[in-house]
């Protein structure tokens, strides 16, 4: 098994062991405390959103966090699904009054993960990819 | 597993939940339902102490949204209190502050029902 990718089922239950691998992974790559709480909320905003909305908690589906360590300044993780690709980069950010009045208890997720991370990328799948792709990338300053 | 427990007390001006522990996608449904009970039962002013929170993700943030207007509407309000550091910063990210009342202290909370 690779030692950098954590294979996780559609299931909540599966986010505190994804936050672990992340904070391990980020606080051996440099970063204070505080850098390794936002790493491991946004990768958990991301994959609760994959197995509530994506996967629908079906447990039967796998899904992939992966870090890349190619660059020694940049912690890169990319995050693989087999659901319908959704581009989380084109939802607009949340008007909070508007959530409340709506009794609205979703749609932050997106919001946290831009604003704590320094780059989001998404791919779909293609021919070439069977995964879509959404890689989340933060800065050692 | 996360953990994540509540525990609930009845006060004279309100109704306190004491969160402990990892408020996630996983177990908002359990701070849902509970909170879902104290106001079928027609108490409408609530008080959430973080102080043994150590986690919270926007499906927490989400469950307080739910019923902000509801009770509001009612007379009655969702205090938030005594968050650590970590907590604040991801209700601060998303601009509740401009919407809820967040005190330091569970006593400030209180004193500003009976006001």
């Amino acid at each position: 098994m690779h030692p950098e990718r954590l294979a996780a089922i559609g299931d909540t239950t599966e986010l505190e062991r994804i936050r672990q691998f992340v904070e391990v992974k980020a606080r051996s790559f440099g970063f204070s405390e505080q850098g390794i709480h936002k790493i491991a909320l946004a990768v958990d905003e991301a994959c609760s959103n994959l197995i509530r909305h994506s996967y629908q908690s079906d447990t039967s589906r796998e899904f992939y966090i992966d870090i890349a360590e190619q660059d020694p300044k940049a912690f890169v993780i990319e995050i693989s699904d087999t659901g319908t690709a959704f581009d989380p980069l084109t939802v607009p950010a949340p008007n909070l009054r508007e959530y409340a009045a709506q009794h609205r208890k979703g749609g932050f997720g997106v919001h946290i993960i831009r604003m704590v991370m320094d780059a989001v990328e998404y791919l779909p799948a293609d021919p070439a990819h069977p995964f879509n792709r959404l890689k989340l990338v933060k800065h050692l300053s | 597993m996360s953990k994540f427990t509540i525990e609930q007390k009845t006060h004279t001006t309100a109704e306190v939940f004491y969160l402990n522990g990892f408020l996630d996608a996983h177990t908002a449904p359990q701070l849902e339902s509970a909170i879902a009970g104290a106001i079928s039962e027609g108490k409408h002013k609530i008080v959430v102490n973080f102080n043994d929170l150590e986690y919270i993700s926007s499906a927490g943030l989400g469950v307080f949204m739910v019923f902000i207007e509801e009770v509001r509407a009612e007379g009655g309000d969702i205090k938030l209190t005594a968050m650590k550091p970590k907590v604040f910063t991801v209700f601060d990210l998303l601009g509740f502050p401009m919407l809820f009342d967040i005190t330091e202290t569970e006593d400030e909370a209180l004193t500003k029902f009976t006001a």
